[in-house]
């Protein structure tokens, strides 16, 4: 039996930041798509802030889905969004231009199955979890998707499986240097999965604040995008990758300072060089 | 024969490489309350003992350290990709990979404290400022040796995984290691060296650690100081040995029988310590026995 220990007072309704996420996620996935159309790689940075509005997505369906005592870990929650995810991620991209929407619809399947699984196999009965998991799911399909499209161009199954190599100063396709091939997408991997449940993981606690921890979790997207970036570097275009880059850094800055200023508000106190106040009874 | 030779003098620097990973890993966990202390620095606000302690909680160690070492060789990866030589492509991956752990680091350690501000705890600009800096420095020697193990085995040992997937495997395991070895020793031992020796932790002195120090207030680098000297060391040989045994079986015995002699070679390893691991708790078994309650002399 599971109780829930904590309600959501105020802020955002979990319900808003789910559709807001979701298409946003969805409007970034096929704006980076425009790399195919016009024939470029400098719309990959669709990708990533693609990523980013579904993890802030993600990770308040975490905050719902801890809300009761699961009895794990808030990790265990990034690790299996992610773990999830990545099929129908893969699967999903053999579909061209349909792959969001293919990701979207296979990852919720694989989710609700989770979710069924979880609460009546397994007996843990607790009412979110179904629509919980299923969300995870989505969101850790859409970030893969989106983090993919950002370092190899585009979310296409070509894309993503084939590089290419310098040899003696001609430019040959190869499986090794690809973003699958090369096993980038385990880095990818992580990089999501402790994003995701970062926001909620180091905010939670009597004094959680939505706004602060939606915040904190746009920061590790950025810090997230900006890392990606780097690596994109070596498949997709020097001026694509600086350009993700320089995107990331900036968005990251903000949140980043942003997130500082929110903790200063929440802080019982912001002291330098101070010793432990002294408190009665102790 | 120039082969197998060849492969053990890896395997020997590979198992150095990862003894040095584990013991900066398991300091750096220490300094930053991760993993096992975590619950207990967590939880002494609440129970009024406020403290200057560094608790930056990202994840379990296992999933942390699995992204550190996971990009640290992911970006490698990405400059050797760009043909960029692979000593300066490792550094360059480590680095970034510790700026990225510094950041974490000072978001958790905010996020966690600020939430507590009901019960008093302040957040204190200076241990962010001192202990971050040493935490990424730790953090940056585990990450820069791990990467490079794995781009031994990879380049050196001909393993068929490329560098990011064999970062996310050895990073598990390099914090599983630290985890499970080193941080108990601060967790039950230095948090609690105001109890009795093996008394556990008795419901009434939950939260209460050890917070003031010799001189003035204790601060998470005397943790690290503390640790470095037996739980460091202590994680540094589990994750070196992990390392050694594990390339050592796979070097001289995966020709006899197509490979299955390193998978019995492994599982007579492991029947070994199983044994070792017996003997040592019968042993400290007996030779400290289990807590009893003091006996009433009378006065």
């Amino acid at each position: 039996m599971s109780v829930k220990i904590e309600v959501i007072e105020g802020g955002i309704p979990h319900q808003k930041i789910l559709i807001a996420g979701l298409v946003l996620a969805v409007i970034g996935l096929y704006l980076s798509y425009l790399n195919v159309i016009v024939g470029t790689q400098i719309f990959a940075f669709f990708g990533g802030l693609a990523a980013i509005a579904a993890l802030i997505w993600g990770s308040h369906t975490i905050k719902i889905l801890a809300s009761y005592g699961i009895g794990t870990g808030v990790p265990s929650a990034g690790m299996i969004a992610f773990g999830s995810g990545v099929i129908a991620f893969l699967f999903a991209t053999k579909f061209g231009l349909y792959a969001p929407i293919v990701a979207i619809i296979l990852a919720a399947v694989i989710g609700a199955i989770l979710g069924y699984l979880a609460n009546e196999v397994l007996a843990m009965h607790i009412p979110v979890m179904i629509k919980s998991l299923t969300e995870m799911a989505v969101v850790g399909a859409l970030t893969l998707m989106g983090f993919s499209a950002m370092i190899s161009g585009s979310f296409t199954f070509s894309a993503l499986t084939t590089g290419s190599t310098k040899v003696l100063g001609m430019s040959l396709p190869s499986y090794q240097t690809s973003y699958i091939g090369g096993a980038l997408i385990a880095t990818v991997f992580l990089l999501g999965a402790i994003a995701i449940q970062h926001g909620f993981n180091a905010c939670l606690g009597p004094g959680w604040k939505q706004d602060r921890m939606l915040m904190l979790t746009a920061e590790c997207g950025f810090l997230s995008m900006m890392v990606a970036a780097v690596m994109s570097a070596a498949l997709i275009s020097p001026a694509a990758a600086i350009l993700s880059f320089i995107i990331g850094l900036l968005g990251w800055y903000y949140t980043y300072m942003k997130y500082i200023e929110l903790s200063k508000r929440d802080a019982a106190a912001w002291l330098d060089m101070k010793p432990i106040p002294e408190v009665e009874g102790h | 024969m120039d082969n197998i030779v060849f492969s053990i003098g890896i395997t020997a620097l590979a198992g150095a490489l990862a003894a040095v990973a584990g013991a900066a890993e398991n300091v750096e966990s220490d300094i930053g309350s991760q993993g096992d202390p975590n619950s207990q620095v967590q939880l002494a606000p609440q129970m009024g003992y406020i403290h200057r302690i560094y608790n930056k909680a990202i994840a379990g160690e296992p999933p942390a350290w699995g992204l550190w070492i996971a990009l640290g060789a992911g970006i490698a990866w990405a400059f050797m990709a760009m043909q960029i030589n692979p000593i300066l492509a490792i550094v360059l991956g480590a680095g970034l990979a510790t700026f990225v752990q510094g950041v974490y680091s000072t978001t958790a350690y905010l996020g966690r404290t600020a939430s507590l501000s009901k019960f008093g705890q302040p957040v204190y600009i200076d241990i962010i400022k001192s202990m971050t800096t040493v935490t990424m420095a730790h953090a940056f020697v585990a990450i820069f040796a791990t990467v490079t193990l794995c781009h031994l085995m990879n380049a050196a040992l001909g393993h068929p995984f490329p560098l990011p997937l064999l970062g996310l495997v050895w990073g598990i395991a390099l914090g599983a290691a630290g985890s499970a070895t080193g941080n108990p020793y601060y967790g039950k031992e230095r948090q609690y060296q105001t109890q009795n020796f093996g008394a556990g932790v008795p419901i009434s002195a939950s939260g209460n650690i050890v917070r003031y120090a010799e001189a003035g207030e204790r601060n998470s680098l005397d943790n690290g100081f503390f640790t470095a000297k037996l739980g460091g060391a202590a994680a540094g040989v589990c994750f070196g040995l992990i390392v050694f045994l594990e390339l050592w079986r796979t070097v001289l015995f995966e020709k006899i029988g197509a490979g299955w002699g390193a998978i019995i070679v492994g599982v007579i390893i492991i029947l070994v310590f199983t044994v070792i691991d017996r003997f040592i708790e019968v042993w400290a078994r007996k030779n400290y026995g289990p807590y009893t309650k003091p006996e009433e002399t009378s006065s």
